[in-house]
């Protein structure tokens, strides 16, 4: 019975929550001016043929048929088709792992840096970096990915000639060298980096004042061994909920990342299928990013879960 | 008066086009005879969602267009005076009244698979050209589109069209018969296709091309989603050519000695159309006030960034035909009060004016013209819509909208296309019978005929059209310094880079 009340009713919600989230997806397209076959045919067509696309796409149907139609298909792995006829399928698996990539490194970064900068923040508040930490966080915070990749272009980029500027990807679809992620990373951990950073430093210091952290310091235990075996995992549920919303917000920003970087990611995929009222496409997108963000938040419930369990 | 005119401004061009001539010869002088090798890496704009391998269907990725007009040969393709030039095409010929035209594959054209061309491969390929892209792309209907022996394909029109072969630049590639996967690019052009990948393509030289064989070794095209990152792209030197970057791009990379701007005058025409079959634009004299009230120079200066010249309501600017001399209207606030005033317009109320952020500028210039055309009194409300919007509902019924044009070459491609009484593209609402006459007349006849009927049309335009053409954008690539041999036409010229080299 735990098992199901732990893990399977919260699935049940997300997965409700999910169709819920595409159905809008579905009706907010429609609900925007301008058509597919328009947009696919281009602006000669005329009325017979764009009647004829709109038959061939499905459009003719009635909404809640196409939401139907779509939703069944994807449950036997058929995306369906753009509106210019190339499968959705194909096209994500074209670009999903790149944009994966991206946000897996940014999210790497954002944990193992912000993690390393707000215990130091914690342990030594009067240092002279972790003075710093105070107005660079809240800069990092307010500063949003498409200001900060701009600057990173500018500075790293155009005025010292240090990284690239954009991504070139070769064959295989990724970029051509690991120098192309750099700038594309720092831009969309930096926001994030601040954020977290500020969390840590925080949670860890709601849990020093626990009487068995102020027991461990007076037992004379090394500052280095409080922090690892009497604070963090205290703080571990406050500071995984804190990666846990950066997970959405990275793959939010992905999509302006990659359009400034020219990064070959679903973020260009998204952008163009909107303007193309390619529903499909867009619910595709949607539903492919969700499903990614509801597993790292599910592996963020059963760390909280685990660490509240544990340390009670 | 009129014939000296032309007289005079026809040997004012070709003054112009020796200049411009010397000036390139002299460029490529001071670096020597044009050199063999290299690779080229282009960067032009496009877009996943849109990405398109059939070269018959609607191309609407500048990285598609380029990649197919490389590995592809249209029959024929622009060029700057005659504007139409040869590619699969060597040469053609019209029947006396510009109803059947015949065209000759040029001697040697071979696919890339070595297979060489024959008028079957053609004639299938300009069928499917009319059943995947519509008459917009290929104006002959399939049944009319026939072989004439081993080399000559033959289009037959149902009324004179003294422009097919214009027509049937840049879209028609040639494709071996009965082709249904295009993921190999068997084509004809100068250079074949090595790989593709996600909208990006790497293309080697075909030595086997019947044209002029090319100097670059390979082509490198990448696909960018926006112009900010196609421009620093070519900023931070990972291309070497951003192809229609636009002025913004152009204005950084003019100050920089490692790069070049590229300029091509009447790239793109950004202007006004006004209904004139009925509503508040009817009468010509009120169409007269509003292209009186605008500022053509500070509309050229604000919205084009300056890349781009002042124009005088007649379309097809860049047409050898152009009555520059006749196409010349400056402000005048007074004279517009006037018009407004004796047509009885009534300047109490305010009209819509709608426009869609389709090419750069186009939201811009709405917004410059609204305001100067305050100044005659007349109000205007901007209203911005969604491209796909705009051409579902507004296009070709609201009364006053902004409309751009890539294609700025040919007088009487628009006057047939956008301004006569039968065309369903008729952007304007604008019916004159006189207006007809000369278009036809224009599209039945050729010399000296033509050449007059060209100029009525100019004159109709310029008295009492229904546009308001009030200056052309440059296209502005930005290009490494050493890159040489770069399309200088406007429009979709630009993906002639076939002659392209490296000094």
């Amino acid at each position: 019975m735990t098992v199901v009340r732990t893990f399977a009713l919260p699935l049940l919600r997300r997965i409700a929550l999910l169709v819920a989230l595409l159905a809008i997806v579905f009706v907010a397209v429609d609900l925007l001016p301008g058509s597919a076959a328009r947009s696919a045919l281009g602006r000669d067509a005329g009325q017979g043929e764009l009647a004829a696309k709109e038959h061939e796409l499905g459009l003719d149907r009635a909404l809640p048929v196409q939401f139907w139609h779509w939703l069944t298909g994807v449950l036997t792995g058929d995306f369906g088709q753009t509106a210019r006829g190339t499968s959705v399928g194909d096209l994500l698996a074209d670009k999903f792992p790149q944009t994966l990539l991206l946000g897996g490194i940014a999210l790497a970064l954002t944990v193992t840096v912000s993690l390393a900068l707000g215990c130091w923040w914690a342990l030594r508040p009067t240092a002279f970096g972790a003075r710093l930490l105070q107005p660079a966080s809240t800069v990092a915070v307010a500063v949003p990915e498409f200001v900060c990749g701009t600057l990173l272009i500018l500075v790293f980029s155009l005025a010292t000639g240090w990284l690239p500027a954009v991504t070139i990807t070769d064959r295989s679809g990724f970029p051509a060298g690991p120098e192309m992620l750099i700038l594309p990373v720092l831009a969309l951990a930096i926001p994030q980096i601040g954020w977290n950073a500020r969390v840590v430093r925080s949670a860890l210091l709601d849990v020093a004042t626990a009487p068995h952290v102020e027991n461990a310091v007076l037992e004379g235990l090394a500052p280095r061994t409080v922090l690892l075996r009497h604070m963090l995992p205290f703080a571990a549920p406050a500071i995984v909920a804190g990666y846990a919303t950066s997970v959405g917000m990275l793959f939010g920003g992905a999509l302006v990342v990659e359009t400034l970087f020219n990064y070959p990611g679903v973020g260009a995929v998204l952008a163009g299928s909107v303007a193309d009222r390619d529903t499909a496409t867009v619910a595709a997108v949607v539903a492919l990013t969700a499903i990614v963000i509801m597993m790292l938040l599910a592996v963020a419930d059963f760390v909280r879960t685990w660490a509240s369990g544990g340390t009670r | 008066m009129g014939f000296t005119r032309r007289q005079l401004l026809q040997s004012g061009l070709g003054v112009t086009a020796l200049l411009l001539v010397a000036a390139c010869t002299s460029d490529d002088e001071a670096d020597g005879p044009a050199k063999q090798g290299g690779t080229l890496r282009v960067g032009a704009l496009g877009t996943t969602a849109r990405a398109e391998r059939d070269p018959h269907a609607n191309l609407s990725n500048d990285s598609d267009f380029l990649i197919a007009s490389l590995v592809y040969d249209a029959l024929t393709v622009p060029g700057a005076d005659p504007t139409v030039a040869p590619r699969l095409a060597s040469r053609w010929e019209a029947s006396a009244d510009n109803r059947r035209w015949t065209f000759t594959i040029a001697e040697g054209a071979k696919f890339h698979n070595g297979a060489p061309v024959t008028a079957d491969d053609v004639v299938w390929s300009m069928r499917r050209l009319r059943s995947v892209g519509g008459a917009s792309k290929m104006p002959v209907a399939e049944n009319d589109i026939v072989a004439e022996g081993p080399n000559r394909v033959v289009f037959t029109v149902a009324a004179p069209n003294a422009q097919l072969p214009l027509l049937l630049r840049l879209m028609t590639f040639t494709v071996p018969q009965g082709t249904t996967d295009f993921a190999a690019a068997i084509g004809t052009g100068p250079f074949r296709l090595e790989s593709y990948q996600g909208g990006n393509a790497r293309l080697v030289r075909n030595e086997q091309w019947h044209g002029t064989p090319p100097l670059l070794d390979a082509i490198e095209v990448t696909m960018f989603d926006s112009v900010t990152a196609l421009g620093n792209a070519a900023l931070a030197g990972q291309i070497d050519l951003a192809s229609n970057v636009g002025a913004i791009a152009g204005r950084t990379a003019a100050t920089r000695g490692d790069l070049q701007v590229v300029r091509r005058a009447n790239d793109t025409m950004l202007g006004v159309a006004m209904r004139a079959a009925d509503g508040p634009f009817a009468d010509a004299r009120v169409r007269t006030a509003l292209r009186l009230g605008v500022d053509r120079t500070a509309l050229v200066n604000q919205v084009h960034s300056g890349y781009g010249t002042v124009a005088g309501d007649v379309l097809g600017t860049a047409d050898p035909l152009y009555d520059a001399a006749l196409a010349r209207r400056d402000r005048d606030v007074e004279r517009a009060k006037t018009l407004l005033r004796e047509a009885n317009f009534d300047t109490g109320r305010s009209y819509a004016f709608v426009t869609k952020a389709e090419v750069p500028g186009e939201v811009e210039s709405a917004k410059v013209i609204a305001a100067q055309l305050a100044d005659i009194g007349v109000r205007l409300d901007v209203q911005v819509v969604e491209p796909a919007a705009f051409y579902d509902s507004t296009w070709l019924n609201a009364p006053l909208y902004t409309v751009s044009w890539g294609t700025n070459d040919s007088v009487l491609f628009f006057a047939d296309k956008l301004m006569t009484s039968t065309t369903n593209r008729n952007e304007t609402a604008f019916r004159d019978p006189e207006f007809d006459a000369a278009t036809a007349k224009a599209l039945a006849s050729s010399g000296a005929e033509f050449t007059k009927a060209c100029h009525d049309i100019q004159r109709i335009e310029f008295e009492r059209g229904g546009y308001l053409v009030w200056g052309m954008a440059d296209g502005v690539d930005i290009a490494a310094a050493p890159v040489r041999g770069l399309p200088t036409l406007g429009g979709f010229a630009r993906v002639q880079l076939e002659r392209a080299w490296l000094a």
